[in-house]
């Protein structure tokens, strides 16, 4: 009954907190939430590990080594994410820049918007999967639309019309694997659209059909984890939406699309034996990875820049999928994970700082952070160094891992180009930091009450982040070698 | 009847319906009127369920029948009474504005119709149901896609969204002829729904925030 | 032979003779649905009557083409009428191309028509003629292609030969490119008739007037032979509607019986057609003169897609 918890859990108490009046009592409902389905997620990690695969109600739901592991990233972003509402959103209705109504919204659509995400990775029907990452997209806009300011009605719009429309092309991609899956001779017997199904008949499947479903399930799913060219919602989405939300949406939302891509991919590599979907996952990464550098380095919002890094970062893990080799894989697993510890940092420090300054652009918040928030400036820093891609943060050796990964595979050119994406955005990052964390306050500035600044958040996220970093345990390497596994399978 | 007549009655009946839906599409396109829009989605829908009947009726299929009647329930008769009552209770303009003037749009929508056939070639032999409804499918994805950028009227981009979903179920249904298994045809119509009523909340919301529908006015987000 | 002949005398008759009474028809049952009392069918009979017994007035500054236009408008319609059977499979008259010949003749009948507006050099004339010939620009290809799209299912341009091969079972003259080819030839069938959503027969109102702002300058025999052509031509239209794509029940052969049975059935088909027409002009308001090229790109777009699913239906 593992998995079906993990499912039931969160969504029963986000319906659990329609009836509450108290906030307190929703903040300590959905922590108490996320805390077992980050229970939940270790205990499945033992029984993956121990089993395979874990599968409950005739494979309705399955479980494998890459589910287990994005259920761990869910769970650790959630629960930080409840961890830092309570306090950001008593300061936002204190401020009263949000009513009361709109916080109760978001403590009911979170853990909803979590239980979508848990489908998407649990759930072994391919359609049954776009039904999750769709509800994922619905649960998460009127959370993007929470502040109901004009520009923030704009990104959730952005938002819902180019996420809609990507899924609509990833649907129609699995209509034709589903086509593929029934074959040539259709009877009124409908086979199964389960994923474990189709990997065992996967080389009996019509290629062209496969090869459609791919390039519609890239573009579709893609426009949902954020690749470049189909990004452009994804700065906007991630600038506007409250902080906590801002930190689901790029810690967690936009891998689990990709974990949908990914089981397309492995399903077209299966199927097509040749480079095909790798290599598109490599030019779209790459792609990305440009794109992102450049805007990181002009961006003016501190929220934006973040989202853009979060391109960057999505990027890489594309990348170093894209190059298949056991090691590049594992890298990019690596990656995600750290990534998921990391961003949700930086989004809750921005929360800090918008609520203090009451703006996002890195003119206005000047120099002095330092002096005005000194917790948050050192968290913030800390976790921005980390996003940078220095050690002794894991990010570094993530991404050392791809890149060393690609040399060995002697695709050094890619490796090259990686690189100076890396090294572009780093400089960015960096030259944005120095701008507001070092040098002296403005004076007389009009500043709100100094926040609690929530501190535990992210305290856990970067103390983790820190372990991780120097003591990978053993069970999650050998869970991690084993979802390279399933993605490289063919490799 | 004997059994050879009776499928080509069926493949007839499909071709037809499709093209139908084709047609109905490219009326779209060209509509001014805000209200007939959602008509005429509500008549493509039909059209959408239609097929899906004559599916269920010739091949004997029970599950198909359901589909139907969740598309007609769903799409022809919930989806256009909620996005009507929305556009009367803004009482939002009448008439749309498009970006591109119409002759343009019919001849771009032609050359998408050429265009959706030359994808839709290598897989013809792969159709169980009718001819092409395949290419028919692609192209009201495509034109769909196209009417989704040409229109600045929130609600006709929801309009345009939905005509790209009528396309992919028509896919669904071309190229496996039964469908996908109910569990997944009923997650579609759920979200869809659910999608829908929520772009009517936030439709009515940037209405009242911007006192306007028009998507062009959300130009504030850049860079 | 002599039953060609038969043929020939018989369809001339039909043409002449029907031609006024479809005209009357719907003028009538027009009225009818607007609750009026409306004309009697034969009004169109009388109109025509009277019009050949009176003098005619023509303009000082008209030359040899005003008075050449009506019967060169006159003929071609009539001409054009006899190329498409209508009772039997098999027309009396195939000029070489067909269809082709047909589609020229209808143009040849507009051209002098627009001609016989200019001449007189009245400023209505040549209004009309221009938006006269404006309108035709989109729907005479779109007239072409629709017929193209059942020649070449057919294999043939000739009517006779289109309209066998279009017999067979009913259902399957329900195909795509059948009915998308119907409506773009129905909306075509609208402009070249001047029915309303494209012009109002039933006005002289300047701003609006298209075919009768042509007629203007026309009196006695000659406005009865432009009356009368232009209900030919509706006529031609509406058959080649109803014969081409709906050919149920026509005569195979020239037993009485058949052709009787033939005669019923087109009737019956072609005041089905009628009644469209007539709810068509009730429901619907006419269009701006610069919206109609919309409706007509529409029918163009039908059509062309009636032809693209005649090779990508198969």
């Amino acid at each position: 009954m593992l998995l079906a918890a993990l499912l039931l859990v969160p969504a029963a108490a986000g319906l659990a907190c329609l009836p509450l009046r108290s906030h307190r009592l929703m903040a300590a409902l959905v922590v108490a939430t996320f805390g077992t389905t980050l229970a939940l997620g270790v205990g499945l990690l033992h029984a993956v590990l121990a089993r395979g695969v874990v599968t409950e109600f005739h494979e309705f739901l399955s479980a494998d080594a890459l589910s287990a592991w994005m259920v761990l990233l869910i769970s650790i972003v959630s629960l930080a994410t409840s961890l830092y509402a309570g306090r950001y959103f008593e300061r936002d209705l204190a401020a009263g820049s949000v009513t009361p109504g709109r916080v109760r919204e978001f403590y009911v659509l979170t853990p909803l918007f979590a239980a979508s995400m848990f489908l998407v990775v649990l759930v072994n029907s391919v359609g049954v999967m776009w039904f999750a990452v769709e509800t994922t997209a619905l649960t998460s806009v009127l959370l993007v639309a929470l502040y109901n300011r004009q520009t923030s009605l704009e990104a959730a719009w952005k938002y819902i019309i180019l996420g809609s429309l990507g899924l609509a092309l990833a649907l129609f991609g699995s209509v034709f694997l589903y086509a593929a899956a029934v074959g040539p001779h259709a009877t009124g017997r409908l086979p199964s659209f389960n994923w474990s199904h189709l990997m065992t008949i996967a080389d009996q499947l019509d290629p062209r059909l496969v090869r459609l479903a791919f390039v519609l399930a890239l573009v579709g799913y893609g426009t949902k984890a954020g690749l470049a060219p189909m990004h452009t919602w994804l700065p906007d989405a991630h600038s506007e939406a409250p902080s906590p939300t801002s930190a689901m949406l790029s810690g967690v939302s936009l891998k689990v699309a990709l974990y949908a891509l990914l089981r397309f991919h492995v399903l077209s590599t299966a199927c097509l034996g040749t480079a095909f979907s790798r290599d598109l996952l490599l030019g779209f990464g790459l792609f990305s990875m440009f794109l992102a550098a450049p805007f990181i380095l002009v961006q003016r919002n501190l929220k934006r820049m973040l989202a853009y890094s979060s391109l960057e970062h999505v990027g890489l893990i594309c990348t170093g999928i894209g190059l298949n080799t056991p090691v590049t894989i594992f890298g990019a697993l690596l990656h995600m994970g750290y990534h998921a510890l990391t961003k949700p940092v930086l989004f809750f420090a921005a929360g800090n700082i918008h609520q203090t300054y009451h703006t996002l652009d890195f003119r206005r918040i000047g120099p002095g952070l330092g002096k005005t928030l000194p917790v948050t400036a050192l968290l913030f820093g800390l976790a921005a160094v980390a996003a940078a891609g220095l050690p002794p943060f894991g990010l570094f050796y993530s991404e050392l891992t791809v890149i060393s990964g690609g040399i060995a595979a002697h695709r050094t050119g890619i490796s090259i180009l990686m690189l100076v994406a890396l090294i572009a955005s780093f400089c960015g990052i960096l030259q944005q930091l120095t701008r507001i964390l070092l040098g002296a306050p403005a004076t007389n500035r009009p500043l709100a009450s100094r926040p609690g600044e929530g501190v535990p958040a992210m305290a856990l996220l970067l103390g983790s982040l820190l372990i991780f970093s120097l003591w990978l345990p053993a069970s999650v390497q050998k869970l991690l070698h084993q979802a390279a596994g399933i993605i490289g399978g063919g490799a | 009847m004997n059994p050879a007549i009776s499928t080509d009655i069926a493949a007839q009946l499909i071709a037809l319906l499709a093209v139908l839906m084709l047609v109905v599409q490219l009326l779209l396109v060209v509509q001014r009127m805000l209200l007939t829009s959602i008509r005429l989605f509500a008549v493509q829908s039909m059209f959408l369920a239609g097929i899906a009947a004559v599916v269920a009726f010739f091949h004997g299929a029970m599950h198909v029948y359901i589909v139907a009647g969740l598309t007609f329930i769903g799409k022809v008769m919930f989806l256009p009474w909620l996005l009507d009552r929305q556009v009367r209770r803004m009482r939002i303009g009448q008439e749309i504005e498009p970006l591109v003037n119409f002759p343009t749009s019919m001849l771009t929508c032609g050359g998408l119709t050429l265009l959706g056939y030359i994808v839709a070639r290598p897989f013809t032999s792969l159709e169980r149901l009718g001819n092409n409804t395949l290419a028919v499918a692609i192209t009201l994805v495509l034109t769909g896609i196209f009417l989704m950028f040409n229109r600045r009227k929130a609600i006709t981009q929801v309009l345009a969204l939905l005509t790209v979903e009528n396309g992919v179920m028509l896919a669904a249904v071309a190229l496996t002829t039964y469908g996908m298994p109910l569990v997944v045809e009923l997650g579609i119509f759920f979200d869809v729904l659910v999608a829908v009523m929520v772009l009517a909340i936030l439709v009515y919301r940037i209405r009242e925030s911007f006192d306007s529908m028009d998507v062009g006015k959300l130009t504030q987000l850049k860079g | 032979m002599s039953s060609t002949a038969f043929d020939f005398v018989l369809q001339t008759a039909l043409l002449l003779g029907l031609a006024p009474l479809v005209s009357g028809c719907i003028k009538n049952w027009k009225a009818k649905l607007q609750n009026r009392r409306g004309p009697p069918v034969w009004q169109v009979y009388r109109d025509i009557g009277k019009f050949l017994r009176k003098d005619m007035v023509v303009s000082e500054h008209a030359s040899w083409v005003f008075s050449y236009a009506p019967y060169v408008v006159f003929i071609s319609a009539l001409l054009a009428g006899l190329m498409v059977p209508m009772v039997s499979t098999q027309a009396p008259l195939s000029l070489f191309g067909g269809v082709l010949a047909l589609v020229g003749l209808l143009a040849l009948g507009r051209f002098f028509l627009a001609l016989g507006g200019l001449d007189p050099a009245s400023a209505f004339g040549g209004m009309g003629s221009s938006r006269e010939m404006t309108i035709a620009a989109i729907a005479e290809p779109a007239l072409m292609l629709a017929i193209f799209t059942v020649a070449l299912a057919a294999g043939s341009t000739d009517l006779s030969h289109i309209v066998q091969a279009t017999l067979g079972p009913a259902w399957s003259l329900l195909n795509p490119r059948h009915v998308l080819a119907f409506a773009a030839l129905f909306i075509v069938l609208l402009a070249e008739t001047g029915r309303i959503p494209v012009d109002n027969p039933a006005t002289h109102l300047e701003l609006t007037m298209i075919h009768e702002a042509m007629l203007l300058e026309y009196s006695g025999r000659y406005l009865a032979l432009m009356e009368w052509g232009a209900s030919i031509k509706q006529l031609v239209l509406m058959t080649l509607l109803v014969n081409v794509f709906f050919p149920i029940g026509l005569a195979a052969d020239a037993s009485p019986a058949a052709l009787g049975l033939g005669l019923l059935s087109y009737l019956a088909r072609l005041s089905l057609v009628a009644g469209v027409v007539v709810l068509v002009e009730t429901a619907n308001a006419k269009l701006r003169l610069f919206r109609v090229p919309d409706l007509l790109s529409a029918a163009f777009v039908l059509a062309s897609l009636a032809l693209f699913s005649t090779f990508l239906f198969q």
